[in-house]
């Protein structure tokens, strides 16, 4: 042992400049990983975040599934009457049955942690001169802001005041900007099939997502009715999650049980973790790469080292050093080089992610509004660099060290 | 075969087993064609004896003494190491046998380049549980002394003359404590003087510490200085000759 660790020792110093280059290459190796891992998770990890907060874990819409009767009908024994209206309705438009009941009837599922349900339709706003289409969202605001925390994203103005004395609206930010109204102007709403109704703003809300801030107005579930001419339906219902990982299942618990369309959230960005998927494969195709690299530069380093020390190798075993003894000489130097370059890389890596939490990014990634980078870093990368980066090295000197311990001291004595 | 000559050179070692024995030792080689470099070959060298090897290139005297010393295998037959069968052993076996009861000295000096001349006499004795370092360290030192290079320890291989080098590798071949010492061809590379302090240190090796040695050479003179020399020609013993000074002055 003690000879193995001296000997490796020294013939790695002795060859700074060679051992140096694959210390080089394992680090960058790691600095890639670690580099790479940070900024992609991070813009990843950042942006599930911001729709996990800003958008409900599951969405049920006024769409039924099938003509099996729900489970409101049989709590509630036999087929109601909204139900035989359903199932004869000529009513262009659908609608959630009983909605009372059904939000809560989910209320009490496992795993709900909240329940709203609301309004949905186009509506187009004026005030003034100008005039710009809209989304109408008709909510309760106490119960909504539980499920899309909507009390955290006012700038301007009160939540509370939707539900006041006077008709109230919360609008987006750029929204506000585009009417020219500040909390306490009017403006007014109205749809191909509704009453035109003077709205008061009550809200300004800023989500850093542009289309919502840009054409959506919340108010009072009863005025949304009145402007998009619902009488007294519910069209949608939303739901907060205790872990939203849990949506998938829940949706097709919901689905199960009501017959209601329901969508989760990861099916609502299905396309963008399509592409997060992708990126992911991409980094990992990268990373794998460089490290191969650096595995590879290991590789060949060594097995030139070897080469070279034929006769030292013979001598040493000439003088009793077993091929065990080689074996481990050698696997030693490649372990070495694959932890100093783990380590510097893990070092440089940290640094890196460091200075790019400083960086302000452009562009804002186009889609939320410009901020710092968000980045990854999480003990586990570096464990999982570390890992990589090591087991790399060690296989990399595998093939040599063994290729040295198989060398025959009176081969290389003869051929001298 | 030894002696009674050689045997009053070393009265007590006579009496013992055999230092080195090689019994019908067969050495074939090549590797689609076999040639057979050796053909039975039975010796025997007792404690304390200097033995030299000579005979023309290609006679087998490498591949004997690589036998002798373990280094390699025969084809058939034995070698005997202070009474120890070899054949039977694995090379983990054959390894330590030779790290704990044999030298060598080869024609190249086979010095380790990264090391210091202190630190390549004691390389070999740093894998021996039994020698602690700190000895390992004095008996290097003290060695390095005994052939006049003490103050070299510290210089590196390439910092060395061929003598000097040669003279370090005899010190790793000896600090470790062998009773054996096998050198094929140690003064090949060096000038005369340098030639003559190795066989010098030779002689004082067998005569003060009472080594046994097996020295192949092709310089005529330096054979001589053995206590028995023998003959190869096309891997047999062509002849014994005895003839060192220490014989002639017993006679
Ligand atoms: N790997 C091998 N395959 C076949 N024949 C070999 C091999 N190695 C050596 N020989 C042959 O074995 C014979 C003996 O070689 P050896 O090295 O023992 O001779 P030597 O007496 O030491 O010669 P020299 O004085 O030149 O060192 C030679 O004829 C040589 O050609
Ligand atoms: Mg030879």
């Amino acid at each position: 042992m003690r000879a193995t660790l001296f000997i490796a020792g020294r013939q790695l110093w002795h060859r700074k400049l060679l051992n140096g280059i694959a210390v080089l290459g394992v680090m960058l190796g790691v600095l890639t990983l670690i580099a790479i891992t940070g900024i992609m998770r991070g813009f990843q990890t950042k942006f599930l975040d911001t729709i996990l907060q800003i958008s409900p874990h599951v969405v049920v819409f006024d769409k039924t599934l099938g003509d099996t009767t729900p489970i409101v009908d049989q709590l509630l024994g036999g087929p109601s009457a909204t139900a035989i209206v359903r199932q004869t309705s000529t009513d262009r438009q659908q609608r959630i049955a009983r909605p009372t009941e059904t939000v809560r009837a989910m209320r009490a599922l496992e795993g709900v942690a909240a329940v709203a349900p609301l309004v949905v339709g186009s509506a187009v706003a004026s005030a003034g001169s100008k005039e710009t289409p809209v989304e109408l969202r008709g909510i309760d605001p106490e119960v909504q802001d539980v499920v899309t925390p909507l009390r955290s994203m006012v700038v301007d103005g009160q939540l509370g005041g939707l539900t006041g004395a006077v008709d109230g609206a919360m609008i987006g930010h750029q929204l506000a900007d585009l009417l020219g109204v500040k909390v306490g102007d009017n403006l007014s709403c109205a749809s191909a099939l509704g009453d035109r109704v003077v709205l008061r703003v009550v809200a300004i809300f800023e989500t850093g997502v542009a289309a919502l801030d840009k054409g959506r107005i919340y108010v009072a579930t009863r005025r949304a009715q009145t402007i998009l001419g619902r009488g007294d339906a519910i069209d949608r219902i939303e739901l907060r999650l205790v872990d939203p990982d849990h949506a998938p299942a829940v949706t097709a618990q919901l689905e199960a049980l009501f017959h209601y369309d329901a969508e989760s959230w990861q099916e609502t960005n299905a396309s963008m973790l399509g592409v997060f998927d992708q990126q992911n494969m991409i980094t990992g195709l990268i990373i794998g790469a460089v490290l191969l690299v650096g595995g590879f530069g290991i590789l060949s380093i060594q097995i030139m080292i070897v080469l070279e020390k034929r006769r030292d190798i013979a001598l040493l075993k000439s003088v009793g050093y077993g091929s065990r003894d080689v074996l481990a000489i050698f696997l030693t130097e490649g372990a070495v080089i694959a932890v100093l370059g783990a380590a510097l890389g893990a070092a440089a890596g940290h640094f890196v992610l460091a200075g790019m939490r400083l960086l302000k990014s452009a562009s804002g990634m186009g889609y939320s509004k410009p901020s710092t980078f968000a980045i990854y870093e999480r003990p586990i990368v570096y464990v999982l660099a570390f890992g990589f980066a090591v087991g790399v090295g060690l296989l990399a000197s595998l093939v040599p060290a063994w290729r040295a311990s198989r060398v025959e001291p009176v081969d290389v004595l003869r051929g001298t | 075969m030894t002696s009674a000559i050689a045997a009053a050179a070393a009265p007590a070692a006579a009496l013992a087993a055999p230092s080195l024995e090689a019994r019908a030792l067969v050495r074939d080689l090549g590797d689609e064609v076999k040639t057979r470099i050796l053909h039975g070959i039975d010796l025997a060298i007792a404690p304390g004896e200097f033995v030299s090897v000579t005979g023309p290139s290609g006679s087998g005297k490498s591949t004997l003494l690589y036998l002798l010393g373990a280094l390699d295998r025969p084809t058939s037959g034995d070698v005997l190491i202070e009474g120890v069968s070899t054949v039977g052993l694995d090379d983990r076996a054959r390894g330590a046998l030779r790290g704990e009861r044999l030298g060598f000295v080869f024609q190249f000096h086979f010095l380790l380049p990264e090391f210091t001349a202190l630190e390549n006499v004691i390389i070999p004795m740093l894998r021996r549980r039994d020698i602690p370092r700190a000895d390992a360290r004095a008996r290097a030192l003290a060695v390095l002394d005994q052939l006049g290079i003490g103050e070299l320890g510290g210089r590196r291989p390439t910092q060395l003359s061929g003598g000097q080098q040669q003279r370090v590798s005899i010190a790793r071949a000896i600090a470790h404590g062998p009773r054996i010492l096998l050198a094929d061809e140690p003064t090949g590379n060096l000038d005369s003087a340098a030639g003559e302090a190795v066989l010098g240190i030779f002689e004082t090796l067998v005569r003060d510490r009472g080594m046994t040695i097996v020295m192949v050479t092709h310089e005529p003179s330096y054979a001589r200085r053995a206590q028995r020399e023998i003959r190869l020609r096309d891997g047999r013993i062509v002849e014994i000759a005895t003839g060192a000074p220490a014989t002639v002055t017993t006679r």
